[in-house]
């Protein structure tokens, strides 16, 4: 690296003041079946296209501050997932909604969004719970099942090598007051950095334990209808939690 | 401009179940949805409900998958140019990798378009865009698993017109037997006036007098730089070669290529297709000249896009400032053969990068030519991170550079480089090619010497500036000279795989440092490269059989049966010899019925040059009289009535 530049990263080091955004979206149609690096590509163009103005990372490849509280499948669709995009000045909520909407792909939308401090908690570590909604043909019953189960032991492939793991201590509790719906059911997971389970995984053990045909299974729809932060029953919308602001010492 | 009817845009079910589409790597490539796609709802509607016929449904069809096909420009400006036009819907489709492909013929589900999931059957033509040879048996894929017959001869009334374009399409021979119609050079025109003739036989079906498909054809043929093959005999002999004769009378003798006069005014697609899935070069694409000035005698590209055709700065700067707006890419390239002889190269560089100024967006060169590098220009695209830099001396011995006429000097490598080092570069690719004409054992050792000698200059520099120097990191890569038509080459022999072997492991043995990386190309590969590239229609059948028989995805080296390939061709009476032996320069080639402006005599006197080492100036300095000025435009031609002005 050349001493002028060495210079230039050193004086950019300082903090860059961030007007944060933080917004609610949803996906459904061809971009399911996207991976979370894809999609968040997809957001980061977007941005661009809408002339939106957005804080870049520091350092040797600088990126588009943008932070995703979970990371979303391939093949799950989501009715309420969260990110923070970072701006470098002010702007108005409804018109980040709009302007942004404008330019996303089909199937990608943003619902709602709120100006917040810089948070002192990254979005990613205040997610604890998610809701989902499952359709298929017999999938209440089949949920009910696992719900009684004491384990459910599915085989997870992680970093190459296959592990065996009981996923029943992350399943929560299935939605109360929904329809009765034989063929749709609705529950509280554990999901986040901390504690967290893949909705295939839930899926292959109730063909594995529950009695479902895998084929149906395998097609289940499947919808994040939600994410939440405290502890279960006690917990509370991602939009709806209070933000600590981050203290900057200059 | 504001793009919300895109929010409405409909969604089209894919026909495929949630398990199938998992089941695959990349489902993204399979459901389409991307931003800039157009569907043409209304249209769709009317067609849906009226059965109008109109309109042409035009499926655009790249024969190797979806992260590949989505970087052609080529895909990109013609599907542009297609749906501006108000009775034209273009979608596109892309061969299914071996997964998807599986699961289409297990479940007996047509291959279909992105935009509306329509079976590639119900469209009214197929656009293959042909980049390279190896991907021949994917157009083959793509029509069987569009329930299409492969074969023209065997196509109907309703069956979709097959057509293809592209760089391959000039010697299209060894397709013959599978495309109804090939269009010869740029496409822009003669791709509306294609679709509106198969308008004309739509709407012809619903009067007393229906046009026949053979009809359709004949009228296609009067399109200048269409070449529909079964309109020709065809046959070979040992001693004449090729003789390609007119059916039928009034069919054009000769075919030659369309090109484009003024770029300035031509459509240019400045709201391409953004996929939603990352793609081979993911980044927006600025086409700034059209041709070449250089002539390397290897190069196809060079002889068959001629004449230069420049777009002016004002154009390319609003194009730029336009493209980088529309799909949000934060990379942009400069696409040319050679972008740095652009006239106005740093003007149209410094005006790009002050539009991008804070926007994050860099600047991708990919093709400077080393005699031409600017440092400082590097310095300023790649302000973030130092990448590799890339030279293709292509030879390693000046004297073999003089034969194939890639005016490249030593001293100018050398300089450019020590600049390159003293500005913190450690990183060079250099990529050479093996078994070209003339080709000794002292050229093979020239890169060996050519690599160390970089080496050492880098130290040199270290130690006269007092820099602590990290490793360097060289690449020698080497391809393997391809005998192409449409060049002086055209006629060459291509060496034999035992020969190569031999050169490779020369150059290999010579080159041992642990700063020097070797990289080659696959022998094989270039092998089969060489008989599809110069083949004629006897190949027709081998391809048929060969698909047949589970070949395809020929590019992907892992999908590549040589052994296979070989052993079909053989059957069919054939040998790899007949296409890579030297033709002679009595023999009728079989693609001298094409006419890309660059002449037959041209190309001859350029082989001699070449084998007598003598090189040939560029368009710029000097008008050798190719014959590419015929159309009356482009830098050579103005040059030509500069220079008579000049004279009177």
């Amino acid at each position: 690296m050349l001493q002028s530049e060495r210079e230039k990263m050193m004086t950019m080091q300082a903090h860059q003041t961030a007007y944060v955004q933080r917004a609610s979206f949803s996906r459904d149609g061809a971009t399911t079946f996207l991976g979370h690096l894809d999609l968040m590509t997809c957001f980061e163009r977007a941005a661009r296209r809408a002339g939106l103005p957005i804080l870049y990372s520091q350092g040797y490849n600088p990126r588009p501050m943008m932070v995703f509280a979970l990371p979303l499948g391939v093949g799950i669709e989501t009715r309420c997932d969260y990110l923070d995009v970072s701006l470098n000045c002010p702007y108005d909520a409804d018109q980040f909604v709009k302007e942004l909407n404008d330019y996303l792909p089909v199937g990608l939308r943003i619902l709602k969004s709120k100006a917040i401090p810089e948070p002192k908690d990254s979005i990613m570590s205040i997610v604890t719970t998610a809701s989902y909604r499952f359709e298929a043909k017999g999938i209440r019953e089949a949920m009910e099942k696992a719900m009684k189960e004491e384990t459910l032991i599915v085989t997870k492939i992680a970093k190459g090598k296959e592990k065996q793991t009981d996923i029943r201590p992350l399943l929560i509790s299935l939605s109360q007051g929904s329809d009765g719906d034989p063929d749709s059911v609705e529950f509280y997971a554990f999901a986040g950095s901390e504690r967290n389970v893949r909705p295939d995984l839930i899926l292959s053990s109730l063909s594995m334990y529950c009695g479902m045909d895998p084929d149906i299974a395998e097609n289940t729809r499947v919808i994040r209808t939600g994410l939440f932060s405290g502890e279960y029953p006690r917990i509370i919308p991602i939009s709806d939690v209070e933000v600590r602001p981050l203290q900057v010492q200059n | 401009m504001r793009r919300s009817a895109f929010q409405k845009m409909k969604q089209y079910p894919v026909p495929l179940s949630k398990s199938d589409l998992m089941s695959v790597e990349s489902p993204a490539r399979y459901v389409g949805g991307e931003f800039n796609a157009v569907i043409k709802e209304d249209m769709m509607e009317e067609i849906e409900k009226t059965g109008r016929t109109d309109y042409v449904r035009f499926a655009f069809c790249f024969p190797d998958i979806y992260e590949i096909g989505m970087s052609n420009l080529a895909l990109q400006i013609l599907y542009h140019v297609l749906n501006e036009s108000d009775f034209v819907a273009c979608e596109r489709a892309f061969s299914p990798w071996l997964d998807m492909d599986k699961i289409l013929r297990e479940k007996n589900i047509p291959l279909y378009s992105q935009e509306t999931k329509t079976p590639l059957c119900d469209f009214d033509i197929l656009g293959f865009t042909l980049g390279y040879e190896m991907c021949y048996t994917n157009v083959l894929q793509m029509m069987d698993l569009g329930k299409i017959p492969l074969l023209a001869k065997d196509r109907g009334e309703d069956d979709p017109v097959i057509c293809c374009g592209g760089p391959c399409a000039y010697n299209i021979e060894p397709m013959a037997d599978f495309f109804d119609i090939a269009m010869m050079g740029e496409g822009e025109e003669m791709i509306l006036e294609l679709s509106e003739k198969v308008r004309e036989y739509k709407l012809s079906k619903k009067t007393d007098h229906p046009m026949t498909r053979q009809e359709l054809l004949l009228a296609c043929d009067a399109i200048e730089g269409i070449y529909v093959p079964s309109l020709y005999e065809v046959s070979y002999s040992k001693e004449k070669g090729a003789d390609v004769k007119p059916l039928h009378e009034g069919v054009k003798k000769e075919i030659k290529k369309r090109i484009i006069k003024d770029l300035d005014t031509c459509t240019y697609p400045t709201s391409p297709v953004v996929s939603n899935l990352r793609v081979v070069h993911d980044r927006s694409y600025l086409e700034v000249f059209r041709g070449c000035i250089r002539g390397c005698r290897f190069c196809q590209a060079g002889f068959i896009y001629r004449p230069v055709r420049e777009k002016s700065v004002e154009v390319l700067c609003e194009q730029g400032r336009q493209l980088e707006q529309n799909t949000g890419y934060d990379e942009m390239g400069l696409l040319s053969l050679a972008t740095s002889d652009y006239t106005k190269f740093p003007e149209l560089a410094e005006n790009l990068l002050t539009t991008f100024e804070g926007h994050h967006t860099s600047l991708s060169l990919p093709s400077l030519r080393l005699d031409s590098f600017s440092l400082d220009l590097m310095e300023k695209v790649q302000s973030t991170r130092k990448s590799g830099l890339t030279f293709a001396p292509e030879a390693g011995t000046q004297r073999l550079r003089d034969v194939i006429n890639k005016n490249i000097r030593e001293e100018d490598i050398f300089s450019a480089l020590r600049l390159a080092f003293m500005g913190g570069w450690s990183t060079v690719k250099l990529y050479f090619m093996l078994g070209l004409p003339t080709e000794t054992d002292e050229d093979v050792l020239g890169i060996a010497d050519l690599a160390k000698r970089i080496e050492k200059l880098y130290y040199d520099v270290g130690r006269e500036t007092g820099q602590k120097m990290r490793r360097p990191d060289i690449t020698v890569s080497t391809s393997l000279f391809i005998p192409k038509p449409f060049t002086p080459f055209q006629w060459e022999p291509q060496n034999t795989k035992e020969e190569l072997i031999r050169k490779q492991h020369l150059l290999k043995d010579n080159m041992r440092s642990r700063n020097i990386r070797y990289a080659w190309h696959d022998f094989d590969s270039s092998v089969w490269e060489v008989v599809l590239a110069r083949g004629d229609r006897r190949l027709g059948p081998v391809l048929l059989e060969g698909y047949q028989s589970g070949l395809f995805f020929d590019a992907w080296d892992d999908h590549f049966n040589f052994g296979k390939w070989v052993e079909i061709l053989n059957m069919h009476g054939l040998a790899i010899e007949d296409f890579s032996r030297e033709f002679s320069e009595e023999e009728t080639l079989p693609w001298d019925h094409v006419s890309v402006g660059v002449n037959k005599k041209f190309l001859l006197s350029e082989r001699h040059n070449a084998h007598e080492e003598k090189t040939t100036p560029s368009c710029r300095e000097h008008c050798s009289g190719c014959g590419a000025a015929t159309w009356g435009v482009g830098e050579c031609f103005a040059k030509r009535n500069a220079g008579k002005e000049g004279d009177a």
